[in-house]
């Protein structure tokens, strides 16, 4: 930034005394002030980004850190640890934990693996791209919207049971948001159903900038099918990979929206995760310091899996 | 060299990089601005504005400031924010700044009482004494509206929790409604051997898992009840647990819905005659009516009887309030409209367009089903018993509606839901009193 602000600045005028250096080794005052000024500029140049960054999510930040650490009385009182020990003793939140658990395995693991095998068996060939479409598709919906469309699925009177009871599957049609872990596991199927359409966009990606010269190698070293997948494709969609569980782990631990929508984290809190419980204990319990706690409790896992996660994957050159 | 020409042709650039951020500039202080000015509350002669959390009333507001209009010489101008928890939270930020809005919608009860030991809403006590002397308000309504003996709210009509049903389908099947608890059960068994649910029951949506608690505690005991939500009695009593057992037992009949049952399909069920009986609040009437059902003629309605004979009869009673806030931009006209709001002019236009009954005992309700209602009701002097859902500290209620879904959902047993209900009660009373002290 400094250095081309620097070429482009005109000669500074004036006649130079170059042949007589100034004494000792300091720079002359002209250079110092156009270093200073070069740093205000630049410092100019941030100051936007920075003070939006700070107003908007650095300080809300400090005041739920802050807020975590008093009670929810009516005259709020110093509480210390008191809101973070509620995660080892109140039933909701451990269940919340628990969820939250389920929901990263499931929403890591499964998109990963559909994403992959969908980017795989469509690439290349006239009739997958249509294949591809409707796989892609559900990701630009929004997740409310998804979680309605699967409201009329998932409910006791929805289609999914009337369709059991259709083919004579009776024993099978059941109350599929009412029991938990099975709400759990049907939502994280929901979600699933939206958000493999990214991973399958990305793995296509990935694909794609495989040079062909390692596939024809490995075709004439006799490996195909199945050994030319694993030994030669898999390994050059390393970076695409970790791109996906990554954003996958994040998605799953603040996933909310189609919770919301289709249990409200119920019957009896049991479906919550912890991002529904955030908002639960501050916005319905009127609980906000247990709410603010919650709250520290998630950034804080999601910012450390994000920087362990990434760091360990991701080399300086990206591969 | 190459950069100082680029550095030409950028500044000879019709949107140079200065032009650009005095444009994003200008546009941020325009939209900041913007959001400042909130003129939504600003004063406008002649009205008075009414903050609420249900659009589909607008109509109702309106033709009802009409009528106070020629009292006061102040409409109504309401403002509606269509979701109830997001409401919450901006009317109760919004009163701690100037441009609180003249009046608003609220709940009656410990909702209320939260609200108004805020110190943000204005004392209505001498308001609600005219009404008295005038006979415009009973007696009973008036502790859903108070706190530490002051008056914070007008009630905005006064709802009957009751059992709608089809007047045809009962026809057909040749039931008629209960008038003992026996006949309520025959008409469950008949309907049910008929493929019809008897009962719409629900936790979806959270609030109505409390429904069919506040209803059955009430009918096997209504001083129970009362006893019960201001924190004398225990849910672990004997009362309490038998309200538990009929509950499950109906579930165990399949007498009830699913409990993710969408009571928004509930007026449609009952017209299609899936459903028998759709226990809510009488503000529902609206919404039945809405599916082309007439009041009175196509449905009807009926207070549950109580589990013994021997009970004294009791219905469950609910209440919205207005409230004038301390900062109401428009404060004198608004206290002039929340002293006419109960004048039976302006409650005959209201209570027509709501198909709901007014808390005014003068003021007949235009719809026939309510008024035979509140005919009893007062001829028989039925115990009037606030909602389950305002009657104890927020936290008390959110967290019991919660064990109440689980036990709908069968997650948890009768005993295991009431004691936890009970140790709730418990930590929240002692929270509340320690507060007030």
């Amino acid at each position: 930034m400094s250095s081309s602000l620097d070429q482009r600045k005109p000669p500074l005028p004036g006649p130079r005394t170059s042949s007589k250096p100034g004494p000792a080794d300091s720079p002359p005052p002209r250079r110092s002030a156009r270093r200073l000024r070069d740093r205000l500029a630049g410092a100019g140049f941030l100051a936007p980004a920075v003070l939006l960054v700070s107003t908007l999510l650095l300080l809300p930040f400090a005041t739920t850190v802050y807020r975590s650490f008093f009670d929810d009385r009516r005259v709020s009182g110093f509480a210390g640890l008191d809101n973070y020990a509620l995660f080892l003793n109140d039933p909701v939140l451990t269940r919340s934990i628990q969820n939250t658990l389920m929901w990263v395995v499931g929403t890591v693991v499964l998109p990963l693996l559909l994403g992959l095998a969908i980017a795989v068996l469509t690439h290349g060939g006239g009739w997958s791209r249509a294949a591809r479409l409707v796989v892609v598709l559900p990701y630009a919906l929004s997740g409310s919207a998804v979680a309605v469309v699967w409201n009329f699925v998932l409910t006791t009177d929805g289609a999914a049971n009337q369709a059991l009871r259709a083919f004579g599957m009776d024993a099978f049609a059941q109350g599929w948001l009412l029991e938990w872990p099975g709400n759990t596991l049907v939502m994280i199927l929901a979600n699933t159903w939206q958000s493999a359409g990214v991973a399958v966009i990305l793995f296509l990606v990935g694909l794609q900038t495989i040079p062909p010269e390692t596939l024809e190698a490995a075709s004439l070293d006799g490996a195909s099918g199945w050994r030319r997948f694993w030994f030669v494709v898999l390994p050059q969609l390393r970076t695409v990979s970790v791109i996906v569980v990554g954003i996958s782990l994040v998605n799953g631990l603040k996933s909310f929206d189609l919770i919301w929508v289709l249990t409200q984290g119920g019957p009896g809190r049991e479906s919550e995760t912890l991002a529904v419980s955030m908002y639960q204990e501050t916005f319905l319990a009127l609980h906000p310091g247990a709410g603010a706690a919650v709250a520290v409790v998630l950034t804080t896992i999601v910012l450390f899996t994000s920087w362990l996660y990434l760091r360990r994957q991701l080399t300086p050159k990206g591969n | 060299m190459r950069s100082n020409g680029g550095a030409t042709q950028w500044s000879s650039h019709p949107l140079g990089r200065r032009s650009v951020l005095a444009g994003i500039g200008a546009g941020g202080a325009a939209a900041l601005a913007g959001c400042a000015r909130g003129d939504s509350t600003a004063v406008k002669p002649g009205t008075t504005s009414l903050a609420n959390d249900n659009a589909t009333w607008d109509q109702g507001y309106v033709a009802a400031g009409r009528e106070l209009k020629k009292l006061t010489g102040y409409a109504l101008r309401p403002l509606s924010n269509p979701n109830p928890t997001s409401y919450k939270q901006v009317t109760q930020i919004s009163l701690q700044t100037t441009k609180a809005t003249d009046m608003i919608k609220w709940a009656s009860g410990y909702l209320l009482k939260s609200l108004a030991r805020t110190g943000e809403l204005s004392d209505l006590s001498s308001l609600w004494a005219d009404y008295e002397r005038r006979g415009w308000v009973t007696s009973q309504a008036r502790e859903a509206m108070s706190y530490r003996g002051s008056v914070y709210g007008m009630p905005l009509y006064e709802s009957y929790y009751v059992l709608f049903y089809n007047t045809a389908l009962f026809r057909k099947h040749g039931l008629r409604a209960p008038g003992t608890w026996e006949e309520l059960l025959h008409n469950a068994e008949v309907l049910k051997k008929a493929d019809i649910v008897p009962f719409v029951a629900t936790q979806s949506g959270n609030w109505p898992a409390y429904e069919w608690f506040q209803e059955l505690v009430s009918k096997v005991d209504p001083q129970f009840y009362a006893e019960l939500i201001s924190g004398k009695a225990h849910y672990t009593d004997p009362q309490a647990k038998q309200a538990l057992q009929i509950w499950q037992d109906f579930m165990r009949k399949g007498w009830m819905t699913p409990a993710d049952f969408d009571q928004n399909n509930g007026p449609a069920a009952l017209k299609a005659g899936q459903v028998g009986m759709f226990l809510h609040g009488s503000w529902q009437s609206q919404g039945i009516a809405a599916t082309g059902m007439k009041p009175g003629v196509d449905f009807d309605a009926f207070v549950m009887p109580p589990v013994e004979s021997s009970t004294r009869r009791s219905v469950i009673t609910e209440s919205g309030v207005l409230a004038v806030p301390r900062k109401a931009v428009s404060h004198e006209a608004a206290m002039a409209n929340a002293a006419n709001w109960l004048d039976p002019k302006v409650q005959k236009v209201w209570t027509d367009f709501l198909q709901d009954a007014s808390a005014n005992p003068r003021s007949r309700p235009g719809n026939p089903v309510m008024a035979g209602l509140k005919d009893r009701a007062q001829r028989e002097r039925w115990t009037l018993l606030p909602r389950y859902g305002e009657s104890g500290p927020p936290n008390l209620i959110q967290g019991n509606t919660d064990d109440l879904g689980s036990f709908m959902t069968g997650s948890s047993s009768a005993e295991g839901t009431l004691r936890s209900m009970a140790g709730r009660a418990a930590e929240e009373w002692a929270a509340w009193e320690r507060d007030e002290a």
